[in-house]
């Protein structure tokens, strides 16, 4: 029984990583994935016209994406706790929207604690039976997090 | 690593012009962006676990079958230097090209080669420039 529980369990991680059908649910099995450390899997569900907006930077490709960010976003997945705290989905047809804020606690490395409201809004193109992110704009709710990062920006 | 794959003197070609803009948006990005730290990496975290990021500058020869398992790559960013044989058993994944996603385990590498083992078949339609990241996780497969 243990083992039907483990080989179901599984295959919905595989299922959940590989084939979003519905918007939100693509959106959920990318933090999945990065959370999992399945680099693959978060490809999966991106868009090959992916552009990311995050904290004022741009990633313009979804290699670029991949090689600078992705890596990143992966090391906080794991480190930190993200608890959806509200949700909003819209558009129609090939082209719906996900807004999602969360809340993301933890610790740095250096143990400062980590507690702001992410804000994510995630574009979604459908392919086929599935939708794939095509664009993802991260901010947050804390001012003074967005000027400090802003600030390291080159000018 | 083992010697006996040789490796192309000249590139192969890109198959496809379209992969080429992304891939060099990528590449400036990597050149410029010493300071340019972004969004989330604001929160100092510790790796979830190390990895190594390159670009694929030469494909070995093809084995008498045709088949592909080891090229020759550019550590990125930069001035990063491979361990030979440190990647030994982790997961590489193209992050652009044809095969975008596609997943291999590392059989070895030397300062600037990598081999692939046979488990993932191939390293069909993988090309010169395509982009790829090796990191210390075993790969997962899926039972056949």
């Amino acid at each position: 029984m243990k083992l039907i529980a483990l080989v179901l369990a599984g295959f919905v991680e595989i299922a959940t990583a590989q084939s979003a059908r519905v918007p939100a649910d693509a959106v959920d099995a990318f933090h999945t994935a990065l959370r999992n450390k399945d680099t693959a899997g978060a490809l999966s569900l991106l868009d090959r016209g992916l552009v990311v907006f995050e904290f004022g930077g741009v990633d313009p490709t979804v290699e670029s994406y991949a090689l600078r960010h992705l890596p990143l976003d992966m090391d906080l997945a794991v480190a930190a706790r993200w608890s959806l705290e509200t949700r909003r989905v819209g558009g129609e047809g090939n082209e719906r929207w996900v807004l999602s804020t969360y809340r993301v606690t933890g610790k740095q490395a250096d143990g400062t604690p980590i507690d702001q409201t992410t804000l994510e809004t995630a574009i979604l193109r459908r392919s086929g039976d599935l939708f794939r992110i095509v664009h993802l704009h991260w901010s947050t709710s804390d001012p003074a997090f967005q000027a400090r990062v802003q600030q390291q920006r080159p000018k | 690593m083992s010697n006996i794959h040789e490796f192309r003197a000249r590139p192969r070609p890109l198959r496809s012009a379209m992969r080429l803009p992304g891939i060099v948006a990528a590449c400036l990005l990597l050149a410029c962006s010493s300071a340019a730290l972004a969004g989330h990496d604001d929160l100092r975290v510790g790796p979830a676990m190390k990895r190594y990021a390159g670009k694929i500058t030469g494909l070995a020869e093809p084995d008498p079958q045709g088949r592909v398992y080891a090229f020759r790559a550019e550590p990125l960013p930069q001035g990063t230097r491979y361990t030979p044989d440190e990647m030994k058993g982790w997961r590489l994944t193209l992050l652009s090209g044809k095969r975008f996603s596609a997943v291999f385990e590392v059989q070895g590498n030397g300062a600037a080669e990598v081999v692939v083992t046979p488990l993932d078949g191939p390293l069909t339609d993988v090309a010169v420039n395509d982009l790829f990241v090796i990191e210390q996780i075993a790969v997962e497969r899926q039972p056949k």
